[in-house]
């Protein structure tokens, strides 16, 4: 099998890891923000020398005053800021403008929230503000229209897991044969169903404490947070206070994943991937299959991070569209394809896939 | 034969494998979920006298705590847009309050521009129209501390820098504050002025509850907490 790495998989993998600049960014800046804003606040701004504290607000500081020069426009003034403080002033209009992380964020005033957030919000409280509609009208039209792209495109976890199935690969070259025990896909509707109830019965989210996504934006924020304070205490290194017994979770699931079963989190628990499943179920964008250059080589059962077997035409709502087998069919039999419905079962060349999972 | 028998012996444990991880694993969750709450819940029961400077003062523009916990979904949006730094996470030891928003007034107080109310995607954190619809809190004057009650000097920082001036802070005839109830939107400018360190002369209270985790207060001002 020749392998070559199609242009989709690298833009793939460009914005999953566009997505984890992002997740370490925003603290970041928002901690630069914070600190201008405190002396501007503090009208001592014209006064201040423009020492920053810490080395890594100074590195920022160093980014951001490269920036080319630029005038601010601040309740209807124009205003010029010389230097030390000249672009200063310029970051923290347009800085600001980016919050929040995986689970609910805003950038430039357009408001995003993850689904399983907003459906949690709504079933602990009883209730849906205005906003958090208007928030989730986004993610659920791309959910809707392309299935479950969250999980292949965007999820840094994914990309995490992602590399977890190379080391797999690793360990086969090494003749050392990882475990593939395939579970039921159930168990993630399963774990959904029991948290979306205990989230209304308890009036507390929960499936954020579990939903990986959500732990690793958290706690790249607090760590990032956590690594400011320590600059700006003069210390160095690593402050691993503020990373918790969560990252266990993830860990836990990284392990099992490498011995046990291939892409068993997203596969077959992830409660958000469950919601994106369900919501995508009828999605636009699909892959499909042209029994005439299809050769049943089998290639795309073994590259489908999901499990799915494209071969057959077996995809339902467990594809997350990441266009894996569609990059590395060797007799370009797949492509995507628009339509509600998946493509007619096909007499011929139809082989019952071994694996596969009827949904 | 044989092979045939071991391969349908195989897939029987294979689901059996699986139902029994799938049913450890809902057992699982279920189970530390429940505990886990109950344990915080008894955590969080407010002791007598928590009024007075130990209670959680949230974000202005936050709904009543109860409601405010079943709508917030924890996504750090009002910490990253807060211009003043003041809006600070609970950390994991806060149990069920992780990732929510709090601050603490004598360290950094709110400047009330409200931008929290503005980014928060699901309402748990209202937008208001005036500053003086906040109800973070209520500052209360420790008579004992403040100097200008006390007598030990004349100060007045905490009228001056009230950004509701003369309507939530006033002067008595010595310049001392007086914080009238109605007005005061617990922003808590007023304690993070305070001359009195340490303990200030005047803190924000709220009947929010209050935490043993995460450090509302820092600790040298919360041991002196119970002898007022």
């Amino acid at each position: 099998m020749t392998v070559r790495v199609h242009k989709l998989q690298l833009t793939r993998r460009f914005v999953q890891l566009l997505v984890l600049a992002y997740i370490l960014a925003v603290p970041a800046v928002a901690r630069y923000v914070n600190y201008l804003s405190a002396r501007e606040l503090d009208k001592n701004i014209e006064k201040w020398d423009g020492e920053m504290q810490g080395a890594l607000l100074d590195g920022l500081d160093g980014i951001f005053r490269s920036l080319p020069d630029g005038e601010v426009v601040r309740d209807g003034e124009v205003i010029r800021i010389d230097t030390p403080v000249r672009n200063r002033a310029q970051v923290l209009d347009y800085a600001q403008e980016v919050r929040g992380g995986m689970w609910s964020a805003e950038i430039a005033g357009l408001s995003i929230t993850d689904p399983l957030a907003g459906a949690e919000s709504i079933a602990a409280s009883g209730r849906a503000e205005k906003v958090l509609w208007i928030s989730l009208i986004l993610p659920l039209i791309v959910t809707i229209l392309l299935g479950r792209v969250f999980c292949s495109w965007i999820c840094p976890v994914g990309l995490l897991l992602e590399l977890t199935d190379r080391l797999r690969g690793i360990l086969r070259f090494l003749e050392v044969a990882p475990r593939e025990i395939r579970f039921s896909r159930w168990i993630k509707y399963t774990l959904l169903a029991v948290g979306i109830l205990l989230t209304a019965l308890l009036a507390m989210p929960v499936l954020g404490y579990v939903y990986p996504p959500a732990i690793v934006g958290r706690e790249l924020h607090d760590f990032v947070f956590g690594l400011f304070d320590a600059a700006e205490r003069g210390d160095f290194g690593f402050n691993i206070d503020g990373l918790t017994w969560m990252n266990l979770i993830i860990l836990g699931i990284v392990a099992f994943e490498i011995t046990i079963s291939r892409r068993w989190w997203c596969r077959y628990v992830c409660p958000g991937g469950a919601l994106y499943s369900l919501l995508g179920a009828a999605r636009l964008v699909r892959i499909r299959r042209r029994p005439e250059k299809c050769t049943q080589c089998g290639t795309c059962v073994t590259v489908c991070p999901v499990g799915l077997t494209p071969m057959t035409d077996r995809m339902g709502k467990e594809c997350d569209n990441c266009g894996r087998c569609f990059s590395y069919c060797p007799d370009k039999a797949l492509t995507f394809g628009l339509g509600a419905k998946s493509a007619k079962m096909s007499t011929k060349g139809s082989v019952e896939g071994k694996g596969g999972q009827p949904s | 034969m044989k092979g045939k028998k071991e391969k349908t012996e195989k897939s029987a444990r294979r689901s059996f494998v699986g139902l029994a991880g799938a049913t450890a694993a809902r057992a699982a969750v279920a189970g530390g979920l429940v505990a886990g709450f109950l344990g915080l819940r008894r955590n969080r029961a407010a002791p007598a006298g928590a009024r007075n400077g130990l209670g959680i003062v949230r974000p202005p523009g936050a709904l009543e705590e109860a409601e405010f916990l079943s709508l917030c979904i924890r996504c750090t949006r009002c910490a990253d847009s807060c211009v003043t730094a003041c809006l600070r996470l609970f950390g994991p030891e806060a149990g069920d309050l992780q990732g929510t928003p709090y601050l603490i007034p004598g360290e950094r107080a709110c400047n009330l521009c409200l931008e929290c109310g503005a980014t928060c995607p699901t309402g748990a954190i209202k937008l208001l129209e005036k500053k003086e619809e906040a109800k973070m809190g209520l500052a209360v004057v420790d008579e004992r501390l403040c100097v200008s009650h006390n007598g030990t000097g004349v100060c007045g920082a905490c009228h001056t820098v009230c950004p509701l001036r003369n309507r939530a802070i006033t002067q008595d005839f010595r310049n001392a504050p007086v914080v009238h109830d109605d007005k005061c939107s617990g922003c808590g400018l007023c304690e993070e002025i305070c001359i009195v360190r340490d303990r200030r002369g005047i803190r924000v209270t709220t009947d929010r509850g209050w935490t043993t985790a995460g450090g509302n207060r820092p600790k040298t001002a919360a041991g002196g907490e119970s002898s007022s």
